[in-house]
Order: C-alpha cells, then sequence, then structure tokens
C-alpha cells in the first residue's frame, strides 16, 4: 500500500491525529490518540501483512500510561568485564534454542533474563500446541520454519528428554455446506503451501476419535502431525543442554543499556555489571522492541496481546486426547479468538488462550471474563467442558509486530546484533529450525573475525529428572532402592517424591524457589494446587540452601513466603 | 504378597479409629499413612474444643489424636507411614491389590477389604474465582495453619479472610495472637459458614469484623500479596459491579470449603454422591463397590471431629465383618429442605436397627420438625428448635422397626412451622 492510501485511510478515520512517514526504510506512524485500541488499529492500517517493511508506532497514547520494565532488585558486579562472544537477551524459548545451537561451537555464549527463571513470560505462558501450519501461506517466515520445526520436535525433546506427543487436531465444521470449501482450501494447502499432513474427515469418523465432542459437528480437518509438549519444560531443557555444552545462563539480569559507535554496540549495561560482547541477539519478546531501540536499530514495533488459558483437572483430561477448535463462520471482528481445547503432556486439559490489545506488556493478571468468553465458545467443541473443572488459570502476553509476522535477521543498522523478535503464535513450534537458522547467521558473522571451531564436546543429550510416576513397579524400586528420596511423596496431586525435589534443586540451572520446583517437578500443579505440599517443598528448600524459611521464596527475591518465626 | 483382612488408606482420626475397630472385630489390619506420623490434620488443630461429644472434654487435636493414637498401638496394628498409595486395583479373587511406595520400595499387598479414610482438601482461590496477578501470600487456611503451627512460621502480619468457614474462623484467631492484624473475614454467603461458637470465640472476642455478602474478586502485587479487591455480592453470590473497594495487605487466607478427597475411591469405580462429594454409602459405610468402605471428611465435610471418629468405627467394624453377601439396597433420599443425608442407602440385609445418620439442612431454620417418610407417611419425627447449614445433626434410627421392602420409598424431610 502506497504512503499516500495509508495517510488518506489515516485521515478518513482519526482526522489529523495521526499520520504516517517514511523513515529509513520503516512506515512511522506517528500523531497522539487517547485510546490504545485505536493506536493499534492505525498502525494495523499502515502495516502490510507479512512485509518486510515495518511499521513503528510513534503515536502518543493518553491511555498507555505504561509502567517502565519491571527489574530485577538484584545488584552486583558479577559479569562486570565479561566479553562473551554471543550474548543472548532473552531466556524465552527463542534465546535458549539459539544459545543450545550455539553451544554447538567453541564459542563464549551469554544468555540473560530479567525474570528469576526461564520461561517466565510468553514461552511459559501458551498452551503448549506444536502447530501443524495449516493457517499459515507461503511467503511469511512463520511458514518458512512450521514444517521443519513441526518434523524437529520429535528428535529435539527425545534429545532433550522432554516429554512430547503428536496427540493430532482438529478443527470443527459444524456447517456441512462448507465442506467443499474446506476441502479445496485443504487440497490448496497440501498443495501449494506443503501442509502435507492435513485431511478432510466425516463427522463420523471424528465422534469415533473423540466422543464427546460436539454432536453437530459436520466433519472436520484433521492434522496428525500436531502435538503438544511443556513448553517451558522445553525451554528449561534447551537450556539445562546449552549449560551442559558450555553457555552461561544468568537469570534476575536485565539489560538496561547499550552503548553504540559507529553501527556497532560496544558494551551493553545490565544490573550485574557491564558486558563487551561481539554479537548481541536479540530474543527479548515483548521487549524486543525496546532492545532494537537501545542498539540504535528499531525499525519494528511489538504490540502486546494478552491471552489467558484455564488448566483443568486431569479427571477432565479424560473427556478428550488431542487438541481441538471450533471453526465458526461469523461477521463478528472483535474477541473471535476464543482458542481450543488442548490435553496435555501432563494429562489435563488446556482451554484457551483468548487475543486481546494490551499496552501492559508485564501485566499478566488474570480476568474473569476471559474465562467466561473462552468456555462460552469452547462449549460448543465439547459440552462437557464445564468450569468447575478449573484448578488454575494463567494469562501470557505475546509479542507480535503489527506485519504479524517474525524478524529473523541481521541488524538493519547495528551490524553485530541479530534480531529474534515478533515471535509469537507459533513460535514455540518453529524454534528448533529458527534456531539453527539464527546460531549459523552468528557463526558466519563471527568468522569474519577468526574462525569458530565446532565444540568438540557437545552433546545434544540432556538428561531430564527421572519422573517415577510414569514408571513401573519394577523401575520405581529400583530407584528407591538406589535413592529412598524418591519413596517419600511429597506432592499427592502428582505423585511427586522429596528425591525427584532434590535432583531438580541440583540440576545445571538451579532455581531454588517453590514456583521453579513447580516448574521442574510438578510439586503444586495438581487439583490441591500446593495446599499440602507447599510447606515441605519450602522444608526441602530451606534445607538445601541451608537458609531460614523465610528465605525461601515463591519465585522473585521480594516474594517471600513467611516472616519469620512466631511467637 | 502380604494379605490383609482390612487396609486402611490414611491415619487420620477416622482411620486410626477405622483400624482399631476393624481389628477389634478380629480384621487383619494395616493401616496406611502418607505422612511420617499419625493423626492427619489433627497434628495442626492446636486450638481446643475437641471431643467434647465423645469424651465430653476439651481436647486439642493432637490430644484428641493421642487417644485414638494410643489405642492403636496398644492394640499392636501395624501401620506404614510415609507410605503412599499409587493404585489399587481388583484382584480376581474379589478382594484388592493397593500398591503401596515408601522409602522401603514398592510392595503390593491383598486385602479383602477397603476403608478408604483418605480425608479432605481445601478449595483454592482459582477455584472460587479470584483473579488478578500470582503473588505469595495467598494461602489456604489449612496451609497457613501447617505454615504457623507446624512450622512455627508466621504467614502473614496482616491478611484478609475469605470464608467463615471453621478453619478460617480458628486462623483469624490464632494469626491475631501471634501479632497478625486480620483486618476482615469476608463472606460471600449472607449468613456464616463456621460454627456459632467459633464465630464468637474466634471472631466477637478479639474484635475482628465479618462481613457477609462480600467477596474477593482480585489480588494484587506482583512479588508478595500488596492488596486484595473486594465486592459486595448479590443473592446469586456473583459480585457487584460498582461495589469494589481495595483493601491493602499482605496475605489472603482462604477457608471456602473443603472437597472430600476421592481419587482412589473413583479409580475403583465408586458411585460419588454430587451433593456430599462422597461415596455414595449405605448404613455399614460400604460403598457402591462391594468391601470397599469409607468414612471420615472422605464420605462428607463433617463438623466436629467426634462424627468422624464415629464414622472411622462403623466403617473399621463392618469391614472386618463383611462376608460378601448380596446388597439388597434401596435409597435414603433426603428431600430440598436437606442439603443432604448419609448414608444415602440402607441394605435391607443388613443389621439396620442402630444406623447413625448425618445430616444438614438446607438453610437456616427455627423451630421445625424433622421427618422420616416411608411411602409418603410420616414413620419418625424428630423436633428441633433450629437447624443450621454448618452445624451437621445425628440421628440413630433402628430401621428393623419399619416394615421396609424393596419398593419402600424413605425421605427424610424438615417441615417448618408456618408464620
Amino acid at each position: 500500500m502506497s504512503l499516500v492510501r495509508i495517510n488518506k485511510k489515516l485521515h478518513a478515520r482519526y482526522g489529523g491525529a495521526v499520520r504516517a512517514v517514511l523513515h529509513d526504510g520503516c512506515i512511522v506512524v506517528q500523531g497522539h490518540l487517547h485510546k490504545w485500541e485505536d493506536v493499534v488499529e492505525a498502525c494495523q492500517t499502515a502495516a502490510t501483512k507479512y512485509s518486510t517493511t515495518h511499521v513503528v508506532n510513534d503515536i502518543v497514547c493518553d491511555e498507555a500510561k505504561e509502567k517502565p520494565m519491571r527489574l530485577p532488585s538484584l545488584r552486583d558486579k558479577v559479569l562486570d568485564g565479561r566479553k562473551p562472544d554471543v550474548l543472548v537477551i532473552g531466556g524465552g524459548i527463542s534465546g535458549v534454542s539459539i544459545a543450545r545451537e550455539l553451544s554447538k561451537w567453541k564459542l563464549d555464549i551469554l544468555l540473560v533474563d530479567k525474570e528469576p527463571d526461564l520461561a517466565l513470560q510468553a514461552s511459559g505462558r501458551n498452551d503448549g500446541e506444536v502447530h501443524p501450519g495449516i493457517d499459515l501461506s507461503k511467503g511469511s517466515l512463520k511458514h518458512h520454519y512450521i514444517r521443519k520445526g513441526n518434523e524437529m520436535y520429535t528428535q529435539v525433546c527425545k534429545e532433550l528428554d522432554v516429554p512430547f506427543q503428536r496427540v493430532g487436531q482438529y478443527v470443527c465444521f459444524n456447517k456441512g455446506y462448507l465442506k467443499p470449501l474446506v476441502a479445496l482450501y485443504c487440497l490448496w494447502r497440501k498443495k501449494h503451501d506443503g501442509i502435507s499432513d492435513t485431511k478432510l474427515i466425516s463427522g463420523e469418523e471424528l465422534h469415533r476419535a473423540e466422543p464427546n465432542f460436539g454432536a453437530e459437528f459436520k466433519f472436520a480437518i484433521s492434522n496428525p502431525s500436531s502435538g503438544c509438549v511443556c513448553p517451558y519444560g522445553l525451554t528449561i531443557a534447551y537450556a539445562e543442554n546449552a549449560v551442559q555444552n558450555g553457555a552461561e545462563v544468568a537469570l534476575n539480569t536485565a539489560v538496561v543499556s547499550m552503548q553504540v559507535e559507529n553501527g556497532e554496540i560496544q558494551s551493553v549495561e545490565t544490573n550485574r555489571g557491564t558486558v563487551y560482547p561481539k554479537l548481541v541477539i536479540n530474543a527479548a519478546g515483548v521487549f524486543a522492541e525496546d532492545i532494537a531501540k537501545m542498539a540504535n536499530d528499531r525499525f519494528f514495533s511489538i504490540h502486546p496481546r494478552r491471552g489467558t488459558n484455564s488448566i483443568l483437572d486431569k479427571k477432565a483430561g479424560a473427556f478428550m486426547h488431542s487438541i481441538a477448535s471450533i471453526k465458526e463462520i461469523t461477521r463478528s471482528k472483535t474477541h473471535s479468538k476464543g482458542g481450543g481445547i488442548l490435553h496435555t503432556v501432563h494429562d489435563n486439559l488446556l482451554v484457551g488462550p483468548d487475543a486481546v490489545e494490551t499496552y501492559e506488556k508485564e501485566n499478566v493478571a488474570t480476568r474473569r471474563e476471559s474465562i467466561e468468553h473462552v468456555f462460552a465458545k469452547q462449549k460448543k467443541t465439547m459440552p462437557r467442558l464445564s468450569e468447575r473443572d478449573i484448578i488454575t488459570y494463567f494469562t501470557g502476553v505475546r509479542a507480535p509486530t503489527f506485519e504479524e509476522d517474525f524478524i529473523i535477521e541481521h541488524g538493519r543498522k547495528t551490524k553485530n546484533l541479530i534480531h529474534c523478535a515478533g515471535i509469537q503464535s507459533p513460535g514455540l513450534t518453529t524454534a528448533p529450525a529458527v534456531a539453527i537458522d539464527i546460531a549459523k547467521m552468528a557463526v558466519e558473522m563471527l568468522e569474519k573475525e577468526k574462525a569458530v571451531e565446532p565444540n568438540a564436546d557437545f552433546s545434544p543429550i540432556r538428561h531430564g529428572v527421572p519422573v517415577l510416576r510414569e514408571m513401573s513397579d519394577e523401575q520405581r524400586a529400583e530407584m528407591i532402592r538406589k535413592n529412598p528420596d524418591y519413596g517419600i511423596m511429597v506432592c499427592r496431586c502428582e505423585e511427586v517424591s522429596k528425591g525427584e525435589i532434590l535432583d531438580a534443586l541440583r540440576s545445571p540451572i538451579c532455581v531454588p524457589t517453590v514456583d521453579g520446583v513447580k516448574k521442574r517437578v510438578r510439586p503444586g500443579m495438581g487439583r490441591c494446587q500446593g495446599g499440602f505440599c507447599s510447606p515441605p517443598v519450602m522444608q526441602i528448600i530451606a534445607e538445601f540452601l541451608g537458609v531460614p524459611l523465610s528465605e525461601v521464596k515463591k519465585s522473585s527475591a521480594e516474594s517471600a513466603i513467611t516472616f519469620g518465626r512466631t511467637k | 504378597m502380604r494379605t490383609f483382612d482390612t487396609v486402611v488408606i490414611g491415619g487420620g482420626p477416622a482411620g486410626l479409629a477405622a483400624a482399631t475397630a476393624a481389628h477389634e472385630n478380629g480384621a487383619k489390619t494395616l493401616l496406611v499413612e502418607r505422612e511420617a506420623r499419625l493423626g492427619g490434620i489433627l497434628k495442626q488443630c492446636i486450638h481446643d474444643g475437641f471431643g467434647l461429644v465423645r469424651f465430653q472434654e476439651k481436647l486439642s487435636g493432637p490430644e484428641y489424636a493421642e487417644r485414638f493414637i494410643d489405642a492403636f498401638h496398644a492394640a499392636g496394628i501395624p501401620a506404614m507411614t510415609l507410605t503412599f498409595v499409587t493404585r489399587i486395583v481388583p484382584a480376581h479373587n474379589g478382594g484388592f491389590h493397593v500398591t503401596l511406595v515408601s522409602r522401603d520400595g514398592v510392595e503390593t499387598v491383598e486385602t479383602k477389604t477397603l476403608v478408604l479414610s483418605t480425608g479432605c482438601r481445601e478449595r483454592t482461590a482459582k477455584q472460587v474465582s479470584i483473579h488478578g496477578t500470582r503473588p505469595s501470600g495467598v494461602f489456604t487456611a489449612g496451609t497457613a495453619q501447617h505454615l504457623t503451627n507446624l512450622l512455627g512460621e508466621l504467614p502473614t502480619r496482616k491478611c484478609v479472610i475469605l470464608g467463615s468457614g471453621d478453619i478460617g474462623l480458628i486462623m483469624a484467631r490464632r494469626l491475631t495472637l501471634e501479632g497478625a492484624k486480620v483486618l476482615g473475614v469476608y463472606e460471600a454467603k449472607p449468613t456464616p459458614s463456621g460454627l456459632t461458637r467459633n464465630i464468637h470465640q474466634c471472631l466477637h472476642d478479639y474484635d475482628i469484623p465479618l462481613y457477609l455478602s462480600h467477596t474477593v474478586t482480585r489480588v494484587f502485587g506482583d512479588d508478595r500479596l500488596t492488596a486484595v479487591e473486594i465486592a459486595e455480592v448479590d443473592d446469586k453470590m456473583q459480585p457487584l459491579p460498582g461495589t469494589e473497594q481495595i483493601v491493602e495487605c499482605d496475605a489472603l487466607i482462604l477457608s471456602v470449603g473443603l472437597i472430600p478427597e476421592n481419587e482412589l475411591a473413583e479409580s475403583l469405580g465408586v458411585e460419588i454422591d454430587p451433593k456430599t462429594k462422597g461415596p455414595l454409602c449405605n448404613g455399614q459405610l460400604m460403598t457402591s463397590v462391594d468391601g470397599v468402605f469409607s468414612c471420615g471428611n472422605a464420605l462428607h465435610v463433617n463438623d466436629l471431629v467426634d462424627y468422624v471418629s464415629e464414622s472411622g468405627e462403623c466403617a473399621g467394624k463392618n469391614a472386618a465383618l463383611y462376608a460378601g453377601k448380596k446388597r439388597r439396597e434401596i435409597p435414603i433420599n433426603a428431600s430440598k429442605m436437606l442439603s443432604y443425608i448419609v448414608p444415602q442407602r440402607l441394605d435391607l440385609d443388613a443389621d439396620n436397627r442402630e444406623t447413625v445418620l448425618y445430616f444438614r439442612s438446607r438453610d437456616i431454620q427455627n423451630g421445625c420438625t424433622l421427618k422420616m417418610l416411608v411411602n409418603g407417611e410420616a414413620v419418625f419425627t424428630k423436633k428441633y428448635p433450629f437447624l443450621r447449614p454448618p452445624e451437621m445433626e445425628r440421628l440413630t434410627i433402628d430401621f428393623s422397626k419399619y416394615p421396609l421392602d424393596a419398593a419402600s420409598k424413605v425421605e427424610f424431610d424438615i417441615e417448618v412451622k408456618a408464620k
């Protein structure tokens, strides 16, 4: 779309309040608007889907009184003066998978994340679906990586000892007359876009596979290659494997500024000292635009979009065994996304997410209306679905650009920078494939200075904490014989032993908090939500660290659980 | 494989009583407890008021438990502590194979009968639709009690309590005594959920306000909880827009209901009563699965531990006496005036001369009469000056006095005098 047409449209909609200008190869939208939803709409008006000419949002918005990025309270100089070959910013799935691929080379790799654990933002706050790509068409980076990423999952999850199941996905339709049209769509996707596994199945076939799905479904698109993975489990596993192969992960470490000279990042300021990397990889999720700005390389904008998922009791997990969504043909544009239902690798059901534009990058508070909206829609997919089975819910914030595609490229103005930005769904699916390409780009850049040797000691194999509840009685008895702590049950809902909790604390990236342990071995993930097991888990952590119970944190340094001894 | 006549799962007050009763009635018994010590939740209930019915004494929870633990040990019944049941499967001979995990490894034992005395768990914040962030400082009352009484750690300095269930009221007093400020107890219902005596002894005596028809809708705080949002609710207990207020505090303590734990029972196909969330049982406290008995808070949420022990004794004794006879059961129905009645079934071929029934009224009633109707005709009546939902009622009925057969319709109803 030409700039003239964009400005015509903007003028028609907002009067003279906003206008678009071309600057440094970007469409910069400027002006002043009251409401954030108008800002999003204005930028969307200026953007072309999948275009590499990005919209940069410079609109002043009255409503969007965004808080500054939350910084960890930790202040030290542990990293001061470090000169890593590569600094990866962001401990989500993108950052850790890149770090792991880079650890195949003899490189000094430092990954930083401002949070007290990995995968604390979008990578840990999604439904864990490994997508088939049925909704993606050629020409986007999302499409470029989706099939490769999907196919890599079998191997990657085997190497990293992460549960992954190709449970298959159904897109269900209740209007029979749409069948010929959808059949054509599937054929097009298959032939043109290479979504090789997609097929159409009848209502009978669908109900044979999933008897609890809505009776009125006439047919469905079936994608057997879809799967589910534990998204934070995979992120942690990738990071652990990177660390085993020599990378360093620094948590509670935020990038606060950068010094850029002659189109190169000279140094990066963190709350733990100044770092002098040869190359920086921007995998900062919702903060990718902020990092780009610090690096003097801001050519895109992120418009955060939050989504809420509910987790249902394992009893409801028995209702269905795949991933499902309903396709309704409606005219309503607003709130059309109500997610789907997914049977997780831990046998819960996950329902959601919705999609709501927000200027708050770090507001992950849940809202009642999100749950209501999602359930209203998903009960059509499976009428047995009930809010009564909810054990918890969570909100994540996605990091899309206005072009709704990934940004995987070198800095446009800053040389020693690679962006892995705009990563939203299906970013979890594509991550293994994207990481390989970014690692290659990084190595090529570093090789301009000096040759980069392969890491001869690299091992792709990571062993997770043994999961005793999945073992046979004989295996379990053998484990307990070697370590009786495996026989002490701490979490009754999820059957987690003291031995497994101690293993998590002794893992390559020790996060000795109640949430850290919960993410790794699941005490507190069940229907009592830690009611019974949180005090004993606290005791195990306190004993492990040699600190009083009041020093045990839920997550961040400020999230103590108790205030010291009683009278 | 070790074999037993009765395996009791859960070493709280119900299980201790059940195991002792099973042993006294001649059963070779094993008690399995997942924690290191017997006594169940009583271990952390250091307040008094236990045993008034049974011993006519005010005991603390640990004191009450001690009496049963002593009797249990005196009888020489084997107990496995720090032992967790991972699986129960029916055996070919009509019994059950119970798989146990402990520090000693994995063992499967065989038993003719089972007593499930697995207690209950607390409803959580998300189950009562509380939204907002996920800070530290959101506790169920039982967890706060565990931290305070067993670990000696103070979980709050200034808190709001949601729900006027008994543990919430007890914790309001307990935390006040520890120097914490309890800003108020908020209850979504228009009437308190806990025992009247606890409202007086735990709230009024300490000037802790009770706000009825109010609920907590949101929590705030990125790290530690900093505040909660409170709203008034309508008669359907839905928050009323515009009534929200923010109360600054460092913890939210929830006492919003207990749910009987019946995951093992369900794995055996035991039918669950949607009203009690416990197994449907007959007068012998046998569930819908032959040889499987239920008692205590796993059967239904009791108000007093004395009744928990009583149901344990009933289940334990009947498990020991179980002879595998066929049952001929009719339902014991509860009218809409009752929130539930336990047991829900009567085995016409069993000894029902002293059947103990527990029930709760659905609403507060003053000057009313409980009626047992057989085929629509009142055959038994009992007058009550008042009935309150938080207070469970107990009743013994000699069913042998009434001519009952497979076609009989038995119903309990509450008649209220017209004003």
